[in-house]
């Protein structure tokens, strides 16, 4: 298990190595001059540019640019954000935190309502339970985030003024939080039941049927554990999406998080501020991947014992 | 046969087997509830866009054709915006803008997801593994960062937001088109056929294909979905469409500080883009169970 | 052997009728089948596939795959009770307890995230009232009944750290260990190698002498039946065709289709007197030379990725070499990983070797470019083993026959067309299959829709991997008889790679017995067989069930793997060459 996970690790430094890569990259795809176009708006004189052009680097060849970043990376230094000239992993550090709030509590909202549903939906499947959980997960799926954190802000804020619109505080969380993890246990829904109807198709649950077990036995310790397995495997993928659907929720319930950072910096064309936080992103992802990685080994003894 | 030297009969033979073959794909297809309901919603949507200047009462982009924020009724039955354009008027034409975007946006990553993944799983061995390698990195950012990374370089715009979506789903079509290039691969009958002798072309376009093209046809469908609601996602942002396009997920942002006073406004656009995804959702199901006997079955 | 009339029965089944779906869909799996089981008798249910025995048999345990089998009908009581009709608290009580069941799957039929402790003991706990540590003494007791070594530890394993062999002694141990009244063997070593089968034959005889269970066998095999059964059920199509003790059902069987599958059944010995296949057409074609000749090749698989260390690897083919004459059939036998299919697949070079040499008429192989290779798979042509994955579902079966010509351009139009058919009709298929896709066809119809693509091109060798061996006896017998023929008038050669020797001695001219990636043994059929000098082809012919219950197979030889000749070749006869 030493060597996997060691394998899994190495697997997320490769990603964060290429997100260095196309980031730097980037910047050069940039029709027109970046230079131009991130301070257009600023009052500047042609001198000036040519000077933010010689401190960001962007005369030199972009190999020597890219060891450069590598080499400011390596201090922890992404360079200053060109609105507000701030540090751009300052900014995105107080940022993170209420992104992490909102994944976490979307991902735990996301787990258990989700693979609840897809185990009673594959459990009862052909069932009205099965027909009506899926139709919900279908209609869950195909619903914008963003409508939905309408309806529920509209629902619940103005038209029942239970929770607060925006906030702070944990109670101006649950909105935001429902809003991202109903969307993705409609997703987890889905994979959960397919999931769990290819276990209970499988040999040894026969097996466990035909040793008279009880109904919860069989399902529990044999299918549900095996089940695991490949449910577990998928929460990887589903964090980066949580992380992803965050930058829009965000936005909708004005939630201070690196996502709303992301769109104002699309919208600034603050270019060392978008590199950041694609990097910090990527970053972000391919830790927690390793994280699920190491929890799914430990749940697979065909992984953990070798 | 068809390919090439073809003899009259075989190719008649191929022919009427295929019919028969698309006439039971028609009737699973249209026996499933999901397919029925699916293929219903995107011929709805379909008739829209096209009929839009027939349907549509009022101009889509002209202000004050009533009165401003006026709730659904006869003459408005959607509703009216803060400038007093009919809201049902907007979301016909909105229709054809998603279509638009479904076929943009699915076109171009369907293409290079489809020769991307091809191209890795025949060849193998090491274009394989760092063409693979890349793409899984790629997957790992998810689609809406790199959607985001491709408008800070393009700039904001519907059409941009189409490329970008486009884009962005790229390392997804590869990684189903790979690892269906992978099983079908595995298949005996691919051995079989390298030891009758064919050439790549025939290997490629004979064998591999026509068993990898029914999945695509699947994802692609389902994709539809993706980049709609990731479009409309974009413009809700402000990123995508800008005023006064007529797109939903625009519309939608537009009503966001005015929800308490005209709900009507926040309520017709979410439901047409809930609506369309819902419908290429269920397309796609029922596609697949219907390509699928063993699905059919079940 | 027979139990006594007067005794009672210990399951009595009546008119069970199962059918699969509902409305237009119904299909009756299982029509009025009625038999007794007495009490400390085996009962071999026999069958091919589609005869509705594996079905008849879940249906006692309440196992049937729920929402899409019913049971419409019949009663089984045992016990006083009627199996059919219980309610699911009192058939669960029964199930793993009195009546226990073993799956074909070893690989798949146990838990793999939970220890084999847990798997063996929690029917114990269950239906005992034992304690954990009564259920773990009990467990590590049935490890040892079923031959597992060090106990202690196995408890503690998991189902992967186990070989297929192993896993399915413990699913005996674990059938076993509630000391049931009836065992229901689902063709419980259908999966396994033949030298594992018959240790796991000989073991489950064993036991059952041991605590007097009755045994419901279901098997496809008539080797294993005869080995096995003290009566025999056969079933056809979800009906019972005949009944009786074994030893009857065997010399004189009353019906039709009994005396069909028994004819079909391949037995070994049955040619040992003649030392080539029977001819089976007026006039052979005459040919004659080498065809093929091969010598040191190799081939170790290499784990892929970039931490896979150089120097692992499972080495699946070692110094292999032969040689191969035009017209003749030379067998390649071996148990599972003994490198036959890769040797195979390496003579058409699809896959490269890591060294060695292999000439087909005097054309060095691996000295061909891509374009020169493609040309020359026009002589040498292959069958693979499994015929519903070996034709390409989209494609028509004509085009598929006719492919090779279309790739080579050895005909068209109208000519190609007739060409087709008479291939359709010379196989034994005909003319209006041609429009039809693979689905369509039966197992046997497809792989005689390989042999036709195969002999499109007029090749001069056939690789035939396993060709039979997915297929029911009587169909295999069909589909040997039409390559015997085909060989005898074409001239073909084969390279023949199967396990099952019998089919190997009615095929081969000459025999090389593969043993992890080596030949330990080759030389002329009768050599081989009825002389063999190599300790491992000796067991492995040992192993061989005997479908004669009147013949009893002999102990079987125990080999140390530690030390079995595997060096090189040496001649002990002529032609004859054993590992030293």
């Amino acid at each position: 298990m030493g060597k996997f996970i060691v394998q899994r690790f190495l697997a997320a430094l490769v990603t964060i190595w290429i997100a260095t890569i196309a980031v730097t990259i980037l910047i050069h795809l940039v029709p027109g001059d970046p230079v131009r176009i991130m301070y257009g708006s600023f009052q500047t004189t042609p001198e000036e540019l040519e000077a933010i052009r010689v401190r960001l680097g962007l005369d030199q060849p972009i190999w020597r640019q890219y060891i450069m970043y590598i080499g400011r990376l390596l201090q922890g230094d992404l360079g200053n954000s060109i609105v507000g000239d701030q540090p751009v992993l300052d900014i995105l550090l107080t940022r993170f935190p209420a992104t992490l709030s909102l994944t976490l509590a979307s991902l735990a909202i996301a787990v258990v309502v989700g693979m609840s549903l897809g185990f009673l939906a594959a459990y009862k499947r052909g069932t009205w339970v099965d027909v009506s959980s899926m139709v919900l997960a279908i209609v869950g799926v195909s619903m914008p985030h963003f409508w939905l954190g309408l309806l529920l802000l509209f629902l619940f804020a103005l038209q029942l003024q239970w929770l607060p619109v925006a906030g702070g505080d944990w109670r101006s969380l649950i909105l935001p939080a429902m809003t991202l993890g109903l969307a993705n246990a409609a997703v987890l829904a889905r994979l959960t039941r397919s999931a769990m109807i290819d276990i209970f198709d499988q040999d040894f649950v026969r097996t466990a049927r035909a040793k008279g077990l009880p109904k919860s036995i069989v399902l529990y310790r044999h299918a549900l554990r095996s089940g695991l397995v490949p449910v577990v495997s998928m929460l990887g993928l589903q964090f980066a999406y949580l992380m992803g659907g965050a930058i829009v929720v965000e936005n909708v319930f004005a939630w201070n998080g690196v996502g709303r950072l992301a769109i104002e910096a699309v919208f600034a064309r603050d270019y060392p501020l978008i590199q950041g936080f694609i990097l910090f992103f990527a970053t972000i992802v391919a830790l927690a991947s390793v994280v699920i990685d190491v929890a799914y080994a430990f749940l697979d003894p065909r992984i953990r014992y070798s | 046969m068809v390919h090439g030297s073809s003899t009259a009969e075989l190719a008649d033979t191929l022919a009427t087997s295929g019919a028969a073959r698309k006439r039971s794909f028609w009737r699973a297809l249209l026996a499933s509830p999901s397919g029925l309901i699916g293929l219903f919603v995107v011929a709805l949507l379909v008739f829209c866009a096209i009929a839009a200047p027939v349907i549509a009462p009022y101009d889509p982009l002209r202000m004050a054709a009533g009165p401003r924020l006026d709730p659904p009724s006869m003459g408005y039955i959607m509703g009216t915006d803060d400038f007093g354009r009919d809201v049902f008027s907007r979301i016909l034409y909105g229709a054809r803008l998603t279509l638009q975007i479904g076929v943009i946006a699915v076109g171009i990553s369907l293409t290079c997801g489809l020769l991307l993944g091809l191209v890795a799983g025949y060849s193998s061995g090491w274009t394989e593994r760092v063409l693979m390698r890349l793409v899984d990195v790629l997957f790992s950012f998810t689609e809406i960062v790199i959607a985001l990374a491709c408008l800070a370089i393009f700039g904001v715009g519907l059409t941009n937001a189409m490329i970008a979506i486009g884009i962005a789903s790229i390392p997804f079509y590869a990684r189903v088109t790979h690892s269906v290039v992978l099983v079908e691969k595995g298949k005996p009958y691919f051995e079989a056929a390298i030891a009758a002798g064919a050439s790549h072309v025939r290997l490629i376009f004979i064998h591999l294909l026509p068993n990898v093209v029914p999945t695509l046809i699947v994802i692609g469908t389902l994709g539809v979905s993706t980049a709609v609601l990731a479009a409309a996602g974009l413009s809700f942002l402000g990123l995508g469409a800008q005023p006064p396009q007529p797109e939903w997920g625009f519309m939608l942002s537009s009503s966001r500080d005015l929800i308490s006073r005209a709900p009507w406004m926040m309520i017709f656009p979410g439901l047409a883009i809930a609506v369309t995804v819902l419908g290429f959702n269920l397309l796609g199901d029922g596609i697949r169970e219907a390509l699928d006997p063993r699905q059919r079955q079940r | 052997m027979t139990p006594e009339m007067t005794q009672a029965p210990l399951l009595s089944v009546r008119d069970l009728t199962i059918a699969f779906g509902k409305g237009a869909f119904r299909n009756l799996a299982v029509q009025n089948l009625s038999y007794d089981l007495m009490p400390g008798e085996t009962l071999a249910i026999v069958g091919e596939s589609g005869s509705g025995k594996s079905v008849s048999s879940m249906a006692l345990l309440g196992l049937l795959p729920p929402r899409s089998a019913t049971i419409e009908g019949g009663s089984a009581l045992f016990e006083g009770k009627d199996l059919l009709h219980l309610p699911e608290g009192e058939i669960r009580g029964i199930r793993g307890d009195r009546i226990t069941m073993i799956f074909q799957e070893p690989m798949t039929s146990l838990t793999p995230v939970l220890r084999i402790g847990l798997q063996l003991t929690e029917a114990l706990v269950e239906h005992k009232d034992m304690s954990k540590a009564q259920a773990e003494a009990r467990a590590k007791e049935m490890l040892e009944l079923v031959g597992l070594d060090d106990p202690e530890r196995r408890l503690k394993q998991f189902p992967h750290e186990l070989s297929g062999g192993m896993r399915q002694r413990v699913m005996i141990a674990m059938a076993m260990a509630a000391d049931p009244a009836i065992l229901i063997a689902d063709e419980p070593t259908t999966a396994l190698d033949v030298t594992v089968q018959a240790q796991i034959l000989d073991l489950m005889r064993d036991l059952k002498h041991r605590f007097g269970t009755s045994i419901i066998l279901i098997t496809h095999d008539m080797g294993v039946v005869a080995e096995m059964a003290d009566r025999v059920v056969v079933m056809n199509r979800g009906r019972k065709v005949e009944e009786g003790p074994v030893a009857e059902i065997f010399s004189a069987p009353r019906e039709a289709y009994t005396k069909k599958l028994l004819d079909a059944v391949p037995r070994l010995g049955a040619f040992a007197a003649a030392a080539a296949p029977r001819t089976v057409v007026a006039q052979p074609k005459q040919v004659s030379g080498r065809l093929v000749h091969t010598s040191g090749m190799n081939k170790t698989f290499r784990e892929s990725g970039l931490f896979a260390s150089k120097s692992t690897g499972t080495a699946a083919m070692q110094d292999v070499g032969f040689d191969l004459d035009a017209g003749e059939t030379l067998a390649l036998v071996g148990e599972s990983g003994s490198g036959k299919s890769t040797t195979g697949r390496a003579v058409l070079r699809l896959l490269e070797l890591d060294s060695g040499v292999i000439e087909v008429d005097g054309t060095d192989m691996r000295k061909l470019g891509t374009n020169a290779m493609r040309k020359a798979r026009r002589e040498m042509q292959m069958i693979f083993q499994d015929p519903f994955a070996s034709l390409n579902p989209r494609i028509s079966a004509g085009r598929l026959v006719a492919e090779p010509m279309v790739i080579h351009g050895l005909s068209s139009g109208k000519e190609m067309e007739d060409r087709v058919e008479q291939l359709f009709l010379r196989v034994g298929l005909e003319s209006d299959h041609i429009r039809r896709y693979p689905h369509e066809f039966s197992g046997g119809q497809r792989q005689r829709l390989s042999i036709a693509r195969a002999l499109s091109v007029n090749p001069k060798l056939i690789v035939a991997d396993e060709p039979t061996s997915a297929l029911d006896v009587s169909v295999q017998a069909q589909v040997l008889d039409l390559m015997l023929e085909l060989q005898q008038s074409l001239g073909l050669a084969y390279l023949f790679i199967s396990h099952d020797m019998a089919v190997v001695e009615e095929m081969a001219h000459r025999v090389a017995v593969m043993r992890r990636g080596r030949i330990v043994e080759i030389g002329p059929r009768q050599a081989v067989l009825n002389d063999p000098r190599h300790p491992y082809t000796r067991a492995l012919l040992a192993a061989v069930p005997v479908p004669d219950p009147g013949r009893t197979r002999g102990a079987l030889p125990v080999i140390d793997a530690a030390t079995l000749p595997m060096g090189a070749l040496a001649e002990v006869a002529p032609q004859h060459q054993v590992a030293q």
